[in-house]
């Protein structure tokens, strides 16, 4: 209750100041005004946000079965772990946006090379969080099932699993915001529509209106999509 | 540290016992880089990887040997806009925790409004940031410390709140004041939950630079890279994401040893 007076409070303050001291639209632009902005270019903002989304799903779909088959892969297979392992350090040891100018010049501007960077980072905040999970189950009821004859998949479906969902569940949900902001940035450098594209656009062309109209439009389907994992968490995740 | 087991040893010999994990440690790095070196350049030349994917180490290596003072500019530039906005976004993650703590109506009325700023594809402020403060160094590490203060704030908040309510009472009993329950009691408890989000922090803050860097600049590890990416020039982008690697271990590493110093009871699980 407290949180939405907060919310009110600070757009009746964004609204008051940009109206009352008159800031030019470059400095802030009134609430108002961006709402109108949006509803004057809805078109352009709802089939960029579409191409956006699709990217940022299909991405995030990708990832998320990436990244928990390859945790699943290190630990049915304990010797795979010491090959996979630094590799992997290796390559999320550098900015996952430092790729972004690679992934572009590999995959052209077209809609893959989005997918192939959400992927990347949904995949290994995934991937992280999964293993973690894995892991954290006591050696001891490991050693439990398996003197009752569960094999290494056995214990993984009905111990492992089960130990690392909340955590699982958490990466998920960091990882929807990151699989939008990585499309938007990608976009940004080089693309043929999405709302990413249209920022870059409206900087270029000092139209700071439609600047903000797009963020508005990229947080709603970044809350959306967030509030839609926590639901699902929720659900699937009953025991917690 | 379970597995050191103290063995008998000369008194002269404790300064090198402390230092041998430290040295073996060093040496267990340098042979991983070789061996990961080795494997890189063994695999591109094994497989026949061609360069516009994947170059030799050694072709990256000498493209930055070519051109040391670009990168070495470039890497500092980046580094202190990342180590400017980090340290401004632990300052203020740390007070908004201590406020928040203090005053549990403005938790609740702001809160919630920082978890949605943070849904918020910040990267897309970039451009409005570049254009708020200019194209400086310090709009840079704006981004950056956008991208810090919120995990310090919350992980601050969760680690105050977590504090044994009988310790302040004691603490309150032998007439400590406000101010020396925070620094003697509350700060220190927290420390290895802030930790936990200044390692998080180190990461988001390289990546905040990066981008920001892409809303114009002349300077950087990110110029290199969008400049390498409008010429096409495959092996400098690998340079730079060669130096980022090394940017983004090198910063997590040095937040890692603090932790080491500062929390030496070693709270994490």
């Amino acid at each position: 209750m407290r949180g939405v007076l907060g919310a009110v409070l600070i757009v009746l303050l964004w609204e008051g100041s940009a109206r009352g001291f008159a800031l030019p639209s470059y400095t802030l632009p009134a609430v108002s005004e961006i709402l109108g902005g949006i509803w004057a270019q809805r078109a352009d903002l709802l089939s960029g946000g579409a191409t956006t989304l699709l990217e940022a799903l299909l991405g995030y779909g990708l990832g998320t079965a990436i990244g928990i088959a390859l945790a699943t892969v290190i630990t049915i297979l304990p010797w795979s772990r010491t090959g996979i392992m630094p590799v992997v350090m290796a390559v999320n040891s550098v900015p996952v946006a430092a790729y972004s100018p690679l992934v572009l010049l590999w995959f052209g501007i077209g809609v893959s090379s989005k997918i192939v960077m959400v992927t990347l980072a949904v995949g290994f905040t995934v991937f992280l969080s999964a293993l973690a999970g894995f892991d954290r189950v006591d050696r001891r009821s490991v050693d439990l099932l398996r003197s009752f004859g569960a094999g290494q998949a056995s214990v993984l479906w009905r111990l492992r699993l089960p130990a690392a969902m909340p955590l699982i569940a958490a990466g998920m949900r960091v990882a929807t915001v990151r699989s939008l902001i990585v499309a938007i940035v990608t976009e940004m450098l080089g693309a043929r529509s999405g709302l990413g594209w249209i920022i870059y656009q409206a900087v270029v062309q000092i139209d700071f209106v439609q600047v903000w109209a797009a963020i508005f439009v990229a947080s709603a389907i970044s809350l959306a999509f967030f509030g839609l994992i926590g639901w699902v968490e929720r659900k699937v995740i009953f025991w917690r | 540290m379970s597995g050191a087991v103290a063995l008998p040893a000369p008194r002269g010999a404790a300064g090198l016992r402390r230092a041998a994990p430290v040295l073996m440690g060093l040496g267990r790095l340098v042979l991983g880089l070789g061996i990961a070196a080795a494997v890189w350049e063994g695999a591109v030349l094994g497989f026949g990887i061609r360069p516009e994917y994947l170059p030799r180490l050694s072709a990256i290596l000498s493209t930055i040997a070519a051109t040391p003072e670009a990168y070495a500019a470039g890497f500092l530039r980046t580094a202190l806009e990342t180590l400017i906005g980090f340290a401004a976004g632990v300052a203020v993650g740390v007070l908004n925790g201590v406020l928040f703590l203090r005053a549990p109506v403005l938790r609740d009325m702001l809160f919630p409004v920082f978890v949605v700023s943070q849904t918020i594809p910040v990267i897309a402020f970039g451009a409005l940031v570049v254009l708020w403060f200019g194209n400086t160094l310090l709009a840079k590490a704006v981004i950056a410390f956008y991208l810090t203060f919120f995990p310090v704030t919350v992980n601050t908040l969760v680690g105050l709140q977590s504090v044994d309510p009988r310790q302040m009472a004691l603490l309150r009993s032998f007439g400590a004041t406000g101010r020396q329950v925070l620094l003697r009691l509350l700060l220190p408890s927290a420390l290895p939950q802030i930790f936990v989000a200044l390692r998080l922090g180190a990461s988001l803050s390289l990546v905040g630079a990066i981008v920001g860097e892409w809303f114009g600049d002349t300077t950087g590890l990110g110029v290199i890279l969008l400049q390498a990416m409008y010429t096409e020039q495959v092996t400098v982008m690998w340079a730079a994401i060669l130096c980022a690697a090394v940017l983004g271990t090198g910063f997590y590493a040095l937040v890692a040893l603090a932790e080491r110093y500062l929390v030496f009871w070693g709270a994490e699980a």
